[in-house]
Parts: C-alpha cells; structure tokens; sequence
C-alpha cells in the first residue's frame, strides 16, 4: 500500500533518517518505535507528506504521488500528531465540524465521531476547559472523522495514563480493516497491538517484523522460570544446562533458564523427566523491548 | 467546487477568530473616538480649528487612517502561520486534501475580511459624527473607506510575508511595529531629509517614484486626488507638480497589495513542501 525505498532524510549535518526500506502492508498495524530521536516523526512527516525525503522515493499504491496522488490519499488519510492545542476559544463540535469540513466530510459525523470517543457531553465545551486526556480524544476524533482507511498516529499514548492507554486501544480498535502506522517509545503499552514492529534507531531500521519473527531473527533466547518443589539444588540446574540452557540464574527460591530458541522444544520436552522436581514453570517469550535493545 | 467550499471554511473560521480578538475592535473604537474628538473639537491635529470642517475632519481621519489601518493589519497578521505552527494545526491543516495555497488563500480571505469589517465599521461609525457635525462628504468620505480598506490589504500582505520569514511571533511583532514605524514616519522624514540636504534640488519626477516605494505615501497621494477636501486644509492642491498621477499611486497601492502577497505564498507553498516552515 505504502513502501518507502532507500528514504533518507538531511537536516543540515544531521541525518535523520538513512536508507529506511519500509512497506505499510494494507489492513496492518504497524508499529515503529525508537528512542527520542530515532527518526520516528520524520519517518511519520514522510509518510503523510509534510515533509520530503532528501534520497529515495516513496510509493502509495505502486506510484509516487504527484499534487493530485496526494489530495486522493489524504482523503483516505487520518492522521494524529503528537503535540497539538486546538483552538482554546472554539467548543469540541466547532473544532471537529472544521476538520470535518476540511476533509470533505459530512457535518453530521461530528456528533457521532464525539460520542465514539466519548465527548459527546463535552461537545459544547469549549477546547480550554478540555483536561490533556480529553484533548488527546479530540485529537483521536478528529483523525478518525470521515473514516479514513489509513490512520498514521505519532506518540499516541504518550502521557496518558495505564487506563486511558487501554481505552485509547479500544477506540483506535473501533474501525475494521483500517492500516494503523503508530510510533511509540512506550515498548510495553504498544507492542501487544501491532502486527509488525520497526525498530528505528539513529534513522536506520535495525529490526522489522513480528515480534516473534524478530526475536528469532536476531537469535534473542526464551526464558524459562522454574520453581523447584524443593530447595534450588545444583544437580536441577547442571541438568537444565544439559537440556539446553544457556544460561541459568538462580534466585528467589526459583532458576531461570536462559534457552536459544532452536533448542526450545527439547529443552521442554526434556524436562518431562524432572516432572516430580518442579513445581511450577513458565515460559517467556523474548519482549519487543528486548528486540529493541538488541536491535540498537 | 468542494475546494472551493474548503477556502471558504478556512477564511469563515480565520475571519470569526479574527472577530473575537478584542485588539481589533480597540482600534476600531479607537478611531472612532478620534473621529468624534475631531467632529467636536475642530481639526487641530493639521492646524485647523474653525474654518473648513469639513475638508480638516476629512483631512484629519486621512491621518488617522494613514496610523492606525496598517498597525492594526501588522500586528493583526503577523502571528497567521507562525501561531498556527506553534499550536501544530498547521501540520494537522496540511495533512487534509487541500493545497498550500487554498490553506493561504483561505487564511488571507479570512483576515482581510475580519480586517475590513472592523475598519469599516470604526470609519463608519466615525463617518456618521462626522456628517452630522461636519457636514463631510459622503461620495468623498466613501473613497476614503475603499482607500483605507485597500491600505489594509496592502499591509496585511506585507504582515503575512512577515509571519512567514520570523522564527517566533515576538520577532514578528517587533518586525511589525518597526515595518510601522518605518511606513508612517521614518520614510517621509528621511525625504524631506533628503530634500533638505539637496536644497530642494530633486527632480520632481523623482521625488513623485520615491513616495510611491512607501504603500501609506500612495494612499496619501490617492486621498489629495480624489479627496480633494483633504488637501486644502493641508495647503496642498490636487494640482501638485511633484505628486504622481492618480493612475501610478493607484497603481502603487495595487502592487503593494498584490506583490507581498504573491511573495508569501510563493515562500509558504515552498517552504511547506520543504517542511521549513517556522
């Protein structure tokens, strides 16, 4: 649907972005992430326009968007920048009904796309009196007015708390099939809802792909957490090495053993042999964070 | 036809937002009250007080339009893009199915119209005193509204082009008020200055090209054509050797309103597509 090639982008000295080769496949969620200063907003500013790339060249539905390429996809389009303040002196509705307008859409979506994210009691409010969480359901409202089938949203949950993450989720969640391209550095909160993460770092994609894809393509090991029936004895952890284990660290009455992803399956099924010694494990797979660290 | 009704979106929003920014209807009110004072008081700003009142009240509001039109559309304009950037609507804006210049046509429609309607209700309001008590003309009276509403326009062109070229909207005010201070004083002293120092010894049609470099000196020599009661209290006939035609200063209201325009939007589509704007 959208595929970046060789994109480099040149502020001065500063290169922010290197060579990043990227496809937005459609109905995805993508997730890019990166520390402050990555290139994730660039990359974003790239990919609706706002910005051009010194090198390379980007393709909407296999062709580089000329004026015209690019109105037609700003139509399907919603986008969610990061740091905005609406205009204090107009209510929620007058708000909405302006961007509304702007996209060609219908007024009569301004109510509904309030209420969808539950500002229809604010509406007539005006934007000053908005707390930072219900600015944020504006902002997200009007991304999603029209009902655009790309939706492109930089560093949405940042400052939001556990709660209002989760429900941003849930409202983000609401259209079927639409293409999500979301940046964060809140690795935790975010990689539970991607399909694919890109992980940025200094403007080069160091990691692409699903989280499992990624761990394996850059070995990261499972762990496992064992918890003896007894004490933690010696003769249980130079077995756990004989089955695979890497490594094994010992502590808080239970072993984690550290296992190479080829190994994973024998290492398991040897462990049926040790049935009456443990008690309880479990297994973790590695996290995105731990594919971001790696991959940095 | 749908962008067109996007233009007209941006410029209902620009000219309502414009409407609730008290400064404009200060200066409104504020020439309003100068009218008033000069319908009671007589016309001593240009030395007059009793004879002619109605060409001194004219003259006088020439004055004061010369003052305050192009302060209020500097200070007015001055902050259009660069508030919008700061707030990050201007991204949000640019990220819709709509052009740099439909986002700039807008905009300058709705400040232009937001600026028109308080100038023109505080000249009309002020036009009102002034036939009552001064008994000024209306034809010529009218004139001088569609001379200070272009007058605005030209500045307001210039305040966009300032709004573009300043990293932040305090340099912008400084720079305005300085563009102000320049157009409304500093230029006319530096010419008599200059006709000083050469002992009057400067062609005529010189001098008349040199006043026509500053848009309030056009305006003012559109005023003694075409509101001749404006002159004569002035001791300034229509007839004057050294002032261009009628058609030039109209032209060169016309350029002024039209060339720092044309010059913002070139730099705003280009630094919009550069993304460098502010």
């Amino acid at each position: 649907m959208i595929r970046l090639e060789g994109i480099s982008k040149r502020f001065g000295p500063v290169e922010a972005l290197r060579s990043v080769d990227l496809e937005v496949r459609r109905g995805e969620w993508l997730g890019l992430f990166g520390h402050n200063g990555s290139g994730k907003t660039t990359l974003i500013r790239i990919l609706v326009g706002l910005s051009q790339p010194s090198a390379g060249r980007l393709l909407i539905e296999g062709r580089e968007p000329d004026r015209e390429g690019w109105r037609a996809f700003r139509r399907r389009l919603g986008f969610m920048p990061e740091r905005i303040s609406f205009y204090e002196h107009l209510t929620g509705e007058e708000t909405l009904r302006y961007f509304a307008r702007l996209r060609g859409a219908g007024g009569e979506r301004v109510m509904q796309a309030l209420e969808g994210v539950g500002l229809g009691g604010a509406a007539r409010r005006r934007v000053g009196e908005y707390s930072k969480g219900m600015q944020q359901r504006l902002n997200l409202a009007q991304a999603l007015i029209g009902g655009p089938e790309v939706l492109v949203v930089d560093e949405p949950i940042e400052g939001l708390d556990p709660e209002g993450t989760r429900e941003f989720f849930r409202l983000l969640r609401s259209g079927e099939g639409r293409t999500v391209v979301l940046s964060s550095h809140r690795l935790s909160e975010a990689c539970g809802q991607v399909d694919r993460a890109c992980v940025l770092s200094r403007g080069e994609v160091r990691a692409l792909g699903g989280v499992e894809e990624l761990s394996r393509a850059l070995r990261l090991p499972i762990r496992v957490h064992l918890y003896p029936a007894g004490s933690v004895n010696g003769a249980l952890e130079a077995a756990l090495r004989r089955l695979g284990a890497v490594s094994v660290l010992k502590g808080d009455g239970r072993l984690v053993a550290e296992v190479p992803q080829s190994e994973k399956i024998g290492f398991l099924t040897g462990l049926d042999a040790f049935r009456g010694e443990i008690r309880y494990l479990r297994v973790e797979e590695p996290s995105l964070e731990e594919v971001y660290f790696a991959a940095d | 036809m749908r962008q067109t009704d996007v233009v007209l979106g941006i410029a209902r929003k620009e000219f309502g937002d414009r409407l609730r920014n008290r400064w404009i209807w200060t200066v409104s009110a504020l020439l309003v009250a100068a009218a008033l004072a000069v319908a009671f008081f007589g016309a001593a700003p240009v030395g007059v007080v009793g004879v002619q009142r109605a060409g001194a009240a004219m003259a006088s509001m020439m004055n004061l339009t010369l003052y305050l039109v192009p302060l209020l559309a500097l200070v007015m304009g001055c902050g259009a893009v660069i508030d919008e950037k700061r707030r990050g609507t201007l991204d949000l804006i640019l990220v819709h199915p709509l052009s740099p210049g439909e986002y700039f046509l807008g905009t300058f429609l709705g400040f232009a119209l937001a600026l028109s309607a308080a100038v023109a209700t505080g000249l009309a309001l002020s036009g009102v005193a002034l036939r009552a008590w001064a008994g000024v003309s209306v034809p010529e009276y009218l004139v001088l509204v569609v001379l200070a509403l272009a007058l605005g326009a030209a500045f307001l062109g210039l305040s966009f082009l300032l709004s573009i070229l300043s990293r932040d909207r305090g340099r912008a005010v400084a720079v305005s008020v300085l563009v102000w201070i320049c157009a409304v004083f500093v230029f006319d002293l530096a010419l008599v200055g200059a006709l000083i120092l050469s002992k009057g010894d400067v062609p005529a049609g010189l001098f008349g090209a040199l006043l026509l470099l500053n848009p309030t000196d056009a305006f003012r020599m559109l005023c003694f054509r075409w509101v001749g009661s404006a002159a004569s209290p002035l001791g300034l006939s229509a007839e004057m050797p050294a002032a261009p035609s009628a058609a030039l200063s109209a032209g060169a209201l016309l350029l002024w309103g039209v060339l720092p325009l044309l010059l913002s939007y070139v730099l705003f589509a280009r630094r919009a597509a550069e993304d460098r704007l502010v």
